[in-house]
């Protein structure tokens, strides 16, 4: 975990916005001599961040390293509560695991855990998640919303539209939404969530949601049976992003969302959520384990659960399913 | 069906409650028992048959995980002090959703009956919109019956077992 003398250095990096910012200020800042600043400089250079030493001008940040670690992250980071506590990890079995783990240790609402490989990324129903070191968003969102359980589902439609958004903002591209939170560019899977909830009858402990955002995968990377159901935004865009960036849009878009949805409920969220559908008015295939349903996808409820009107005229509700689109 | 010891057992645990009614069906089978005062409890025991015809559907009819249109709403989840006689414990669905009775397809089921548990065991997982919700049995004990099948929606406080508390 970063220190909290590190986290000081970065955040007046942020505001200064590329301007000096003296030895004496930061020394100042975090209640230290020049040399301990000048210590930490040396521990921020080792991690990959250039920085300019100027005499009688300060230090400035030049470069950042092409890692998402937390310093990295926090580089420019607008958010009150989400990511300002990150756990980072070079390569992990799953950042859910350790998510639960931290959540249950009492970690506080908005840590964040982020990897830069993923080995066993868990889809639904522990489907596999193709995921190459360093190319990726893989990360875990600790949340401790207020709000009744059944409520929760809710959530993973909140941290779809907050990527798309994010997406939106560093590629002019939009992105689609399938029922309830793939999204979809160009018609293939870019980023896939899911969220687990511990609960008492009455009362969420935690809420964990698990991101992983193909970020600057090349098409070589994928498998051929990959190949025409999942894409990169590197490969849509047609050039690389900085995956920090990304995290940090993405947990501003989120933390936005969440309070708005925690002010006003789903309604605000609902109609954001559908102007991004892919699958609203489309027919559409509904798959469960124990059978499929077809007809016309109307739209969401209030709570969020898709409606699909059948040939009879008949109106599905579905809570859980795989959705295919007929081409 | 219920042994007649066990029916015997039941009238006595109704009789000496404040409740006036009690109605208790399993595998088709239906046990509806009524206080008129201090008189004789009625008792009557259905066959499976009988019960198609005159018992409200008491949960979700359909197999897939989906929810059929208001009409065919399912009917209130029964009162809890209907088992409370039994002295087992209920655990109830917190939310509506698919119930799972695995991790994955291909995974052993958490639970079934005759399965020890204690508070913080895993019992199975009910998801809705790729929110997954691990369910805990609440209570140690004996998992008595599982009341949903893999795969099947339930509502919100829908029983999903029944356990013989330790």
């Amino acid at each position: 975990m970063q220190s909290e003398i590190r986290k000081k250095l970065i955040d007046a990096f942020t505001k200064s916005k590329g301007e000096y910012l003296s030895g004496q200020y930061l020394a100042d800042l975090i209640g230290c001599s020049r040399t301990a600043v000048w210590k930490h400089i040396e521990e921020l250079r080792k991690e990959g961040f250039e920085l300019e030493a100027v005499r009688r001008k300060g230090y400035r940040i030049t470069k950042t390293p092409e890692k998402v670690t937390p310093d990295e992250i926090r580089l420019g980071l607008q958010t009150e509560t989400l990511g300002r506590q990150i756990h980072h990890e070079e390569s992990v079995d799953s950042t859910q695991k350790i998510a639960h783990r931290l959540a249950y240790e009492g970690a506080q609402e908005g840590t964040v855990v982020i990897a830069e490989e993923q080995l066993s990324g868990r889809g639904r129903m522990d489907r596999r998640w193709h995921s190459p070191k360093s190319t990726g968003v893989w990360m875990s969102v600790i949340l401790r919303p207020n709000i009744p359980p059944p409520k929760a589902p809710q959530l993973t439609l909140i941290t779809a539209v907050a990527v798309v958004q994010a997406i939106e903002v560093l590629t002019d591209l939009t992105p689609q939404i399938k029922w309830p939170n793939d999204i979809l560019m160009n018609g293939k899977k870019v980023t896939g969530i899911l969220t687990e909830l511990q609960a008492d009858a009455d009362r969420i402990i935690s809420i964990i949601i698990g991101i992983g955002i193909n970020v600057n995968q090349e098409l070589d990377d994928y498998p051929d049976e990959l190949k025409d159901i999942a894409t990169s935004i590197s490969i849509e865009k047609g050039e690389k992003l900085s995956r920090a960036e990304l995290i940090r849009v993405l947990l501003g878009k989120l933390e936005n969302l969440y309070k708005l949805y925690l002010d006003k409920g789903f309604y605000p969220i609902k109609l954001l959520w559908e102007s991004y559908a892919v699958s609203i008015g489309k027919n559409l295939t509904a798959r469960t384990i124990t059978g499929s349903i077809y007809g016309k996808a109307l739209g969401i409820t209030e709570d969020g659960v898709l409606m699909i009107e059948d040939s009879s005229g008949k109106v599905h509700h579905v809570y859980s399913a795989d959705i295919e689109l007929d081409v | 069906m219920l042994k007649v010891q066990e029916i015997r057992e039941l009238i006595k645990l109704v009789d000496q409650s404040n409740i006036d009614e009690f109605v208790y069906e399993h595998e088709g089978s239906k046990i509806k028992m009524k206080k008129k005062g201090n008189e004789a409890a009625v008792v009557q025991q259905i066959q499976p048959a009988v019960v198609q015809a005159s018992a409200p559907a008491p949960q979700p009819v359909q197999s897939a995980a989906v929810e059929e249109p208001k009409a065919e709403a399912p009917a209130q989840v029964p009162a809890p002090q209907a088992d409370a006689a039994e002295d087992l414990h209920k655990i109830v669905s917190p939310m509506v959703g698919t119930f799972y009775q695995s991790s994955s397809p291909d995974a052993d089921a958490y639970v079934k009956a005759g399965s020890k548990v204690t508070k913080d065991s895993i019992v199975c997982i009910v998801e809705a919109m790729k929110l997954f919700n691990e369910i805990e049995a609440e209570v140690n004990g004996e998992i008595v019956e599982v009341l949903v099948k893999d795969g099947q929606l339930v509502e919100y406080g829908q029983p999903l077992f029944l356990v013989k508390p330790e």
